[in-house]
């Protein structure tokens, strides 16, 4: 079964690595809230991000990026709410990292 | 058939309701005879500290809530190891006979339930 | 697909927002949406005792208008909302309190119907922390 990882605290109170712990090969992550913030140019959790495997799709909420005047980068998709509830179909279940 | 579910358990158990409530919903699905797992991970993993003393506190006693999951029929209790040990923890008696997983370990539990709540 | 959904932040937080434009989204992608579960401070989605600052979103209103609108079943789990003081009349009077905060569309009960909800679906989705 994949699971759609939902993040939405700031990497930098609440650590990625636990969240990223239990991550499968073929799951997914969407960024939303804070957890932008992860997209933070130069910063430890971009390079945490960008080291996962290339098949964990890497995804962020179009508002959240705009709200914080983040630009994603090549390898993570932008989805606006439309394309966040397909991609809750597209992985067999959701978990939110409270 | 069921769905399974698995609960993540991330807070600590004096911080506020949140090691409640998460214990809360998994003894709600083993009174449903629900097919139900926990997963204490991060700061969660205090709630497995044997001897504390709530009542210091003020507090009710959440170990006694915890020791009653078996009860409701929720047997299937891990820790993350990790988690363990960075808090100094690994190797330590625990207060439930949680498995403790490591990281790709962790990724076959989320694997196989159908459902996951984090709390 | 079947979706249940659960909220677990208050109507402050940018995850009740959040909650509420994905669950706009779920019915206007031709999905359905089972139950609306809120527990922990989420149960404060559905008080009609919250006043929202004029230039803010008033989410309290914007849930109960989404619910109504679409004839959802919206739950509030009744454990987490007697801690919160956010009560039904039926409750207020039991406990002697003096604010209902809690009218229909909105029902209090128990974590079982999230379960049951989680059960009949195809997806649970929970929003809370911030």
């Amino acid at each position: 079964m994949t699971t759609l990882h939902l993040l939405s605290q700031s990497p930098f109170t609440s650590p990625l690595d636990s969240t990223l712990r239990p991550l499968g090969v073929r799951d997914g992550l969407l960024l939303c809230g804070d957890a932008c913030h992860a997209l933070q140019p130069g910063s430890a959790p971009l390079e945490l991000l960008e080291h996962l495997p290339a098949s964990v799709a890497v995804h962020a909420l179009e508002e959240d990026l705009q709200a914080r005047n983040l630009t994603a980068p090549e390898r993570v998709q932008v989805v606006d709410y439309p394309g966040f509830v397909e991609l809750c179909t597209r992985y067999d279940k959701v978990n939110s990292w409270l | 058939m069921a769905k399974s579910m698995l609960i993540v358990s991330r807070h600590s158990p004096w911080s506020g309701l949140g090691a409640r409530e998460a214990l809360d919903i998994a003894l709600a699905g083993g009174a449903f005879e629900l097919p139900i797992g926990m997963l204490f991970l991060d700061d969660g993993v205090f709630q497995l500290l044997p001897g504390q003393q709530p009542a210091a506190l003020e507090q009710k006693d959440l170990a006694a809530n915890l020791q009653a999951l078996p009860l409701f029929g929720v047997e299937d209790l891990y820790v993350c190891r990790q988690s363990l040990r960075l808090r100094g923890l690994d190797g330590q008696p625990l207060a439930l006979p949680a498995t403790p997983l490591e990281g790709p370990e962790l990724a076959d539990l989320f694997d196989r339930y159908d459902l996951v709540i984090t709390l | 697909m079947k979706f249940a959904i659960a909220l677990f932040a208050p109507p402050h937080a940018p995850s009740s927002r959040r909650a509420l434009r994905f669950a706009e989204a779920v019915l206007a992608g031709g999905h359905e949406i089972n139950r609306l579960f809120f527990y922990q401070d989420g149960v404060h989605n559905a008080s009609g005792n919250v006043v929202t600052p004029q230039d803010e979103p008033d989410l309290p209103a914007q849930w109960r208008a989404f619910v109504e609108r679409h004839k959802l079943d919206a739950v509030v789990c009744i454990a987490a909302a007697l801690r919160r003081g956010v009560l039904d009349a039926q409750e207020a009077q039991r406990y002697g309190r003096t604010a209902i905060a809690v009218t229909p569309p909105w029902e209090l009960s128990g974590l079982g119907q999230l379960h049951e909800a989680a059960q009949q679906a195809d997806r649970l989705v929970c929003f809370g922390g911030v």
